[in-house]
């Protein structure tokens, strides 16, 4: 298996080579510039052609290019056009508030849908299931935006329970302040993220167990006079997790990929806001960096997701 | 006042169209002043008690860039998160004419050719040293020097002497800038290679409005100072208030300076956070902020709510209708007699068959009304009151066409050499109203039988519009833009034959005259002045190279109990509050 965890990481070079070339090459196709917005009868054009000269945006493409690889092979992403600090730094920030926003979401997830997901397989076509059911319908037809912006504005706005925007509040002090208002800012765009995000999950587990239910082993394991409950969990359960796990691994790296609509809605900064805003601000050291990670972060995902496979399924094996 | 408008043009005009697909009502041609009175400028005048935390709302859908530098900040945002702190070094009339009633004094002699700038004692930074002349002339070099990147450097404060040789690194420092009582002194003596008219107005881009800590930031490189802590975490004013803490690209909170010249401000705290301008309306419905912005589009949303003041004021701007006549050439302006748009009766034409006051009745609340003229109202005796601009009248349009030879063949009319006319339009998208205006305005031109149609099809991204408007793409004929204009209401910079941004690319021998003419020796004679700008703006009508749409209202919610925030020119500080004097009514 190490042989093929190799091969496959190898393979991710050219993967990654062609990425990053594709992303340099959309990036600088965009009409505008980082300093088009900054053109106005109060600034000298003379001055910003000389500030673009010494950005080195009037380069040939390719010498562009091979400078921001050189760099990167530095540990350098460059410094944001608009923001006016290290790319690296920027990221760390963003990264960080998305990966414990997605964290929360995650589990808030996985909490609500495996027993959905369980308590609909188990008591298959009767009134539990249905409930469930309808639940499932009405997240899998409700559009992530409209549904944000109905909470944000009946929890936010007219009940004002929870935060609208950002990540932390001004006020906050201390440790345990910071630490708590955090807390206070993600609970609320991660239920909602949650709520509607279970869809996926409850199917695969509900469609996993009546299928499994109905299997040879466990009509074995029940002649056997194996206690239902032991049937349940140890057969038909471990069998239906099977296609959760298939995501886990992209599950795992999308942790730092963040969602742009939840973070947009609630202008919580983000890696999801972060490329938005990137992209309508032709910021393209930001851009293209975050393009080349979230990149990595799908290659190396489908990688964990296949080595998570292999362990928990022997009859999965890479070859 | 300069700085705050810098990023305007872009920025701004987005806003404008923005607007304009939001606003507006009936309208005459006085528009400007009748709807003037629906707002106050100020919140009722009410005696002030000390304490209280305000809240304000920075409407914004990406994080700050938190640049707390006057000459290295680019954007609005930026300026409107310091604005507590960032005080001007000039207070102004309310035709923003400098006076001595701000931190510093001024006087220009126009003999010597020079300006002389002396900052008030007791005006001090926040850590309680006096404001100095080195803090004064270190704005500069921080604009000029090449290692800041700064993008203040322009040619108008090029008219210093030495200030060139300075940025080419020819020289140490400055030559033309003076501090007759050394570096610790207060007074600075600029100076100039000409002077200008436009030197008595602030935001007049001759020279700066501000200064820069030098004690704080003498032993940072010029190159290192955009991202250096001093700048970016606990950068100091002389502003009423000073910073206590700073949530990246999220909120800033604001605490008094006790060193404040004008005495110590009212308010305990304010607290800065940003908002999704989407969330704007419901965010002063539910009372969540003292101070916020109004979007025109959610007026009709938020007009009813109570306990909230309405304020508003007209920014100076304006959207207007440009007409492509040449190219941009060997770095000046080049007009093409030849241009498919180079004749004075279809621009008027045109003009005439906009039904702007009807569409503003029909998608805006009164908020958005047409200008008669380029110049702003708010400029006072410059605006020229005579001038009806173009109201709708498509029989006047018909006759014109008729006139010049653009006659009709089938639906459609024809160029007067027989050839067929189509008219390419460049406009940018905006909200949602946008679209269904433009088609309004395709429609009305259809009646008078012009072929008009858009650039691509469709509405562009503002970025793909500019590319295509700047650089003269043959796609495009007529478009529509705006600008949002500094405190100095001289049109040089944007018509003149060398002006880049006069994008329409019109040059003519009585505009470039007239322009001379408002900048000349002879305009420090104000009656004259006056005079000049009545004349190009009644040149600029007739012509119709640029024909002015609209312009709207900016309005903002302030919490009843709010006292003592006025958005006049004269009660204010670089287009903001002047924060000392806002606070919680007794």
């Amino acid at each position: 298996m190490w042989k093929t965890i190799l091969r496959r990481l190898l393979i991710m070079i050219p993967q990654l080579i062609i990425l990053s070339l594709l992303v340099f090459l959309l990036a600088k196709m965009m009409p505008g510039d980082p300093f088009s917005g900054s053109i106005n009868p109060n600034t000298d054009p003379k001055q910003i052609e000389a500030l673009r000269r010494a950005a080195g945006l009037y380069d040939p493409w390719y010498v562009q290019y091979f400078r921001w690889v050189g760099n990167l092979f530095h540990g350098d992403l460059g410094t944001s056009y608009i923001q006016h600090v290290p790319v690296t730094s920027l990221i760390a920030d963003r990264a960080n508030n998305t990966f414990w926003l997605s964290l929360l979401t995650t589990i808030l997830t996985y909490s609500i849908a495996i027993p959905l997901g369980i308590t609909a397989g188990r008591h298959q076509d009767q009134w539990q299931d249905t409930g469930v059911q309808i639940f499932n319908y009405i997240t899998l037809a409700t559009p992530g935006f409209v549904f944000y912006i109905l909470g944000l504005w009946l929890f936010g706005f007219t009940l004002g329970w929870f935060p609208i925007s950002g990540s932390v509040s001004a006020n906050a002090s201390g440790f345990w302040g910071v630490l708590g208002s955090r807390l206070y800012h993600m609970i609320f765009p991660a239920i909602l993220y949650a709520l509607i995000a279970t869809t996926g999950t409850v199917q695969y587990l509900r469609t996993g167990i009546v299928d499994n239910k109905v299997e040879d082993y466990v009509r074995t394991a029940r002649s056997k006079g194996v206690p239902e409950n032991v049937v349940f969990h140890k057969h038909i359960l471990r069998n239906s997790l099977l296609p959760i796990a298939a995501f886990l691994g992209n599950t795992i790296t999308g942790l730092l990929s963040g969602s742009m609509i939840i973070e947009s809605v609630f202008s919580y900064p983000g890696m999801g806001k972060l490329f938005l805003d990137s992209i309508s601000q032709r910021d393209y050291t930001t851009l293209t960096a975050l393009i080349l990670i979230f990149g990595i972060l799908t290659l190396i995902g489908n990688l964990l997701s296949d080595i998570i496979m292999s362990i928990i399924d022997p009859r999965i094996r890479i070859q | 006042m300069k700085k705050t408008q810098l990023l305007g043009s872009i920025g701004l005009v987005t806003g404008a169209v923005l607007t304009l697909a939001a606003c507006g009502q009936k309208t005459n041609n006085n528009a400007g002043a009748h709807d003037a009175k629906k707002f106050k400028e100020a919140t009722p005048v009410k005696e002030v008690k000390k304490g209280g935390t305000l809240s304000y709302a920075l409407e914004v859908d990406t994080p700050f860039t938190g640049i707390f530098n006057n000459e290295l900040s680019t954007t609005t945002t930026d300026s409107e998160v310091a604005q507590f702190g960032n005080e001007s070094l000039f207070s102004t009339d309310d035709s923003y004419k400098i006076n001595n009633k701000g931190a510093a004094t001024f006087k220009l002699d126009r003999k010597a050719k020079t300006v002389t700038i002396e900052v008030k004692k007791g005006v001090k930074w926040s850590d309680g040293k006096q404001v100095t002349a080195k803090d004064l002339e270190y704005e500069y070099e921080i604009m000029a020097n090449k290692g800041s990147k700064s993008q203040r450097y322009t040619a108008s404060l090029q008219n210093i002497v030495g200030l060139t040789e300075y940025h080419d690194g020819k020289s140490k420092t400055i030559s033309g800038i003076e501090m007759p009582d050394g570096e610790n002194g207060r007074k600075i003596v600029i100076h100039f290679k000409e002077m200008k008219p436009g030197m008595l107005q602030s935001g007049n881009g001759f020279f700066l409005e501000s200064a820069s800590p030098y004690h704080q930031l003498k032993n940072i490189p010029f190159n290192k100072l955009e991202s250096s802590d001093a700048v970016r975490k606990n950068p100091i004013f002389f502003g009423p208030y000073k910073i206590s803490k700073i949530v990246r690209g999220q909120s800033v909170t604001w605490v008094p300076n006790k060193y404040y010249w004008r005495g110590t401000p009212k308010l305990d705290k304010i607290t800065v956070s940003v908002v999704n301008p989407n969330s704007a309306s419901q965010a002063i419905k539910s009372h969540k902020f003292d101070v916020a912005g109004v979007i025109n589009s959610q007026w009709q949303q938020v007009k009813n709510t109570k306990n909230v003041n309405f304020i508003a004021n007209i920014p100076l701007q304006y959207s207007y209708m440009g007409f492509k006549v040449g190219k941009w050439e060997d770095g000046k302006n080049v007009m093409n007699p030849k241009a498919k748009m180079n004749n004075k009766s279809l621009r008027q034409a045109m003009a005439y068959a906009m039904n702007i006051d009807a569409v503003e009745k029909r998608y805006t609340s009164g908020l958005t009304f047409r200008v008669p003229t380029l110049i702003p109202e708010q400029f006072g005796d410059y605006f020229d009151k005579d001038i009806t601009g173009y109201t709708y009248n498509l029989k006047k349009a018909n006759q014109l066409l008729d006139k010049a030879g653009y006659k009709k063949k089938g639906t459609y009319r024809v160029q007067p050499n027989g050839k067929p006319l189509t008219i390419h339009l460049a406009a940018m998208t905006g909200s949602s109203t946008q679209e269904p205006i433009i088609r309004n305005y395709i429609q009305q031109w259809k009646k008078i039988g012009l072929n008009v149609k858009l650039t691509g099809g469709r509405l562009m991204e503002s970025n793909s519009f500019y590319d295509k408007v700047q650089n003269d793409s043959k796609d495009v004929d007529v478009f529509m833009a705006g600008w949002s204009l500094s405190s100095e209401p001289s049109p040089n910079d944007l018509y003149n034959e060398k002006a880049p941004f006069n994008f329409t690319r019109f040059v003519t021998k009585k505009n470039t005259q007239l322009l001379d003419e408002i900048d000349s020796q002879k305009a420090f004679n104000t009656k004259y002045r006056v005079d000049k700008f009545h004349e190009w703006q009644k040149y600029m009508f007739d012509q119709a190279y640029v024909v002015p749409t609209v312009n709207a209202y900016s309005i903002q919610a302030i919490n009843s109990k709010i006292t003592g925030y006025s958005l006049k020119p004269s009660q204010g500080n670089n287009g903001f509050p002047l924060w000392y004097k806002v606070g919680y009514a007794k």
